[in-house]
């Protein structure tokens, strides 16, 4: 069979795929970006592409289901089903648009004791009659009985003035001349849906540049399980793509930042690290499968303190890299990282902190005793799964308000709104429910439900089939939330309220004892109080009491670069919280069920004094 | 005395309202009156349960509601079942084997198939959560399942249904026993590549295939 070539929006070179192959496989092997949360599995419908008319073939009954009649009569098919047998046209439907990650966050006081120390030494020119080795030379002037030559081997050591890198006490490295004013860091955090880097001048504390990218794992899924299942069914090379993927994208980010603040990255002595525990796994190239499968335990939890360059990190030689400890397998050093930064552990009184994702962390702090739990959230609330779902890039919806007078929306970027991002359909989930479109049992209203000439009655299509739809757009055939949308909202709803729920009972504490809660994460900080009360994923009670703490793994690793006290504070914090199972705990289905009841209608007007 | 006919309509209704304690009282009643347990059952209980199944297909309940449901079509079981007749019990009931597969520990789902299941008039044998995969093959053998139901919600342990499909070759059952699958990461497309007998995206989509499967004329009881 002839190799068919793919040529991606109309350009010039046109890609070969390898018969037999998926598109998606195709495109993704030549390095083009295409949205495929599940991995090609054909639940998601998100990898999505134009083929052009000559070139289309017949839709399966996957891409019948997944994507809406008319896109699919307009030539709309699903990378991941389609097999090339002749030479095709298509166009991507997600173009890469730019994109905002947060990097702010609070910041406790801490002290300040960084774990690499410069200091200079003198060579003297040795005589016949003194003919001390060089490096002995410098291990007398450290007070070292002896050091690894290793340290020394990359510079060229002649008569003169030195400067010795020292890591805990140990000679790392030797640079020329006197170099202690330049003493540099970068504090990571790897979420697993974008990647953040802080260079640090270790000296000072001061943040002198940083750099952003999203995860470039996510040729290999979005999420954490589709990464690992990936890993699971590429055993010849799938670990080490994965990491190959996030250490090259370190290295340009650690590079981009040098060049923005004129720091040579050869003067990097210590990076840090802050991610979840399968992050940390895929970056350190460790089998991360077992996280994957009951009873998820990782090969490793504990902080690691590594050569940089045992992973290929481009950075100083004997530079240092310390990733933070984790708790169990869903219970990772992000989490540790939040929990510290928040000072849980000192904290008079009930604190909940919660990070929402794929995967929602939740740790409740007691008069200082912590418990953890993790729940599967699913992708929702990132705006995956959802029928009109989108990342929060240009475009996206993020807020909403719907009223008598119609809808009106905030849209990134101030252009036509193309999708819901995660704020976004907490939002427009928040409205439905506040003004009785969707009833707290998570079905939409009964149709007639509203007289004829209510504003509702307006914005619900219903289709053939007598299923609703609320119209984003007031028209039918775009933005839609239908009623599958509003149950996959309400299951993550549901799943982080019953793992919240679950450790209060295990705490022994009820609702109205919370003092406050705590959203952290990237993804939590654009989730606005009234969206987080108003669709019941936190009771409404604790609405004025919510704060934001933005991403805390970051600090948490900048925190870690600065201070050897906060390193180890984090890694007994990590021994000492303990970690709840929910699937294991009993009557968690029920729980679970009566989680999933959204607040209802009459709650809502209540609480907004109608 | 209240009529039969009236009594086996209040039962339904109860499952379908779920109203978990008002559904005793009623079959109280209905047995002290001295009408057969077995058409309170089918007629009523079931019937009820029929119902909140077509509003879950419509989207109208969720899990939720259909675990509320079950609750009260369980305690409603609890009255009447002591009165069966031995005449009434079945017996040629196709039967089930059903679990989440090895490495998964979330059943909710599975849990939902099964109440539907039984409410068809299946024999289900729940295997539970996190189930070693040759389990279901020994036990299928066992009972002589018509039926093998495998559910998941992690893509990572996907695959584990596809070598189930191959330890029932292995066993010299795969031809007597069917094997559907179900759960978030699963496709259709997936349950053609392992070879399963059919995929149901939800938990009525899979009595109607169960049914398909093994010969039952579906909705013949209502």
């Amino acid at each position: 069979m002839a190799v068919p070539f793919i040529t991606v929006n109309q350009g010039r070179k046109p890609l070969a795929c390898k018969p037999g192959s998926t598109l998606l496989d195709a495109l993704v092997e030549n390095g083009v970006v295409v949205d495929n949360p599940c991995n090609g599995k054909g639940t998601c419908g998100k990898c999505r592409v134009r083929v052009r008319s000559d070139t289309l073939t017949p839709a399966t009954e996957t891409e019948k289901r997944l994507v809406p009649r008319k896109e699919l009569d307009s030539g709309v098919r699903l990378a991941c089903q389609l097999v090339p047998t002749e030479d095709m046209s298509v166009e991507l439907m997600q173009g890469e648009r730019g994109h905002t990650v947060l990097t702010e966050g609070i910041l406790p006081d801490f002290t300040h004791k960084v774990d690499i120390e410069k200091k200079t030494v003198t060579i003297e020119k040795p005589t016949l009659e003194n003919q001390e080795p060089l490096a002995d030379q410098i291990a007398r002037q450290l007070g070292l009985d002896a050091l690894s030559v290793v340290a020394v081997a990359h510079v060229l050591l002649q008569p003169g003035r030195y400067t010795a890198v020292m890591h805990e006490g140990q000679l790392i490295a030797v640079e020329p001349g006197d170099t202690t004013e330049a003493l540099y860091g970068v504090a990571i955090d790897i979420g697993t849906t974008t990647v953040v880097c802080e260079l640090v001048d270790m000296r000072s504390g001061d943040i002198l540049a940083d750099a952003s990218q999203i995860n470039a794992q996510k040729i290999y899924g979005l999420d954490v399980l589709t990464r690992i299942t990936y890993e699971l069914e590429h055993p010849e090379n799938g670990r080490e793509n994965l990491q190959k993927a996030i250490v090259d994208s370190l290295n340009e980010m650690i590079g981009s930042a040098c060049a923005e603040a004129g720091v040579a990255r050869s003067s990097v002595y210590e990076v840090t690290v802050g991610a979840n525990c399968t992050m940390m796994h895929m970056l350190l190239g460790v089998d991360a499968t077992p996280i994957g499968k009951a009873p998820f335990a990782p090969v490793f939890a504990r902080a690691q303190d590594i050569p940089a360059d045992a992973i290929g990190l481009d950075v100083a030689a004997g530079a240092r890299l310390y990733c933070l400890p984790h708790v169990s397998a869903y219970i990772g050093a992000d989490i540790v990282a939040g929990a510290y930064v928040c000072q849980l552990q000192h904290e008079t009184g009930n604190v909940l902190f919660i990070d929402i994702g794929t995967n929602g962390e939740i740790v409740l702090a007691n008069d200082g005793r912590l418990i953890c739990c993790s729940c599967a959230a699913g992708p929702a609330l990132e705006g995956m799964n959802i029928s009109a779902g989108m990342r929060a890039s240009e475009g996206a919806i993020e807020e909403i308000r719907v009223s008598e007078d119609g809808i009106s929306c905030t849209v990134i970027g101030d252009g036509e709104p193309a999708g819901l991002c995660g704020s976004g359909i907490l939002a427009v989930m928040r409205e439905l429910l506040s003004t009785g479109i969707v009833r707290k049992n998570g079905a939409f209203a009964k149709i007639g439900a509203f007289p004829e000439d209510d504003y509702r009655t307006q914005l619900i299509t219903v289709d053939e089939a007598g299923k609703r739809a609320f119209m984003l757009d007031g028209s039918p055939d775009r933005l839609l939330v239908t009623q599958g949308d509003v149950r996959q909202v309400q299951l993550a709803k549901g799943a982080i309220l019953s793992g919240f729920m679950a450790l209060l009972e295990k705490a022994g504490i009820a609702m109205k004892d919370l003092d406050k809660a705590i959203v952290a994460g990237q993804f939590g900080a654009h989730l606005s109080a009234d969206s987080i009360t108003g669709t019941g994923i936190l009771p409404a009670e604790l609405e004025s009491r919510i704060e934001y703490a933005g991403n805390t793994s970051k600090t948490g690793a900048y925190m870690a670069l600065m201070s050897s006290d906060a390193k180890r504070g984090m890694e007994r914090l990590a021994d000492e919280m303990d970690y709840v199972e929910l699937n294991t705990t009993e009557n968690y289905e029920r729980l679970f069920s009566d989680c999933l009841i959204f607040p209802s209608h009459v709650d809502a007007e209540k609480r907004s004094g109608k | 005395m209240a009529d039969k006919e009236e009594l086996i309509g209040k039962l339904s209704t109860c499952v379908v309202e779920m109203e978990d304690e008002e559904v005793v009282d009623v079959a109280n009643e209905y047995i002290g009156d001295g009408y057969p347990a077995y058409d309170g059952i089918m007629e009523g209980l079931v019937d009820g349960m029929n119902k909140a199944s077509d509003l879950y297909d419509a989207e109208e309940y969720f899990v939720t509601d259909v675990l509320l449901c079950s609750d009260a079509m369980y305690n409603g079981l609890d009255v009447l079942r002591p009165h069966l007749d031995n005449a009434d019990a079945g017996g040629n009931q196709k039967k089930v084997v059903i679990g989440v597969v090895e490495g998964d520990t979330h059943d909710i789902g599975k849990n939902l198939v099964k109440i539907m299941l039984e409410t068809a008039g299946f024999d289900v044998r729940d295997l539970g959560r996190d189930v070693p995969l040759d389990d279901f093959v020994t036990t299928a053998k066992e009972i002589d399942a018509d039926i093998i139901a495998l559910s998941t919600l992690m893509t990572t342990t996907m695959a584990g249904m596809g070598t189930v499909v191959q330890k029932l070759k292995e066993a010299g059952i795969r031809e007597s026993t069917k094997v559907i699958v179900g759960g978030s990461p699963i496709s259709q497309k997936f349950a053609n590549e392992i070879g399963a007998d059919g995929y149901s995206a939800n938990a009525v989509g899979a009595v109607k295939l169960a049914q398909e499967l093994v010969g039952i004329e579906p909705d013949a009881e209502r």
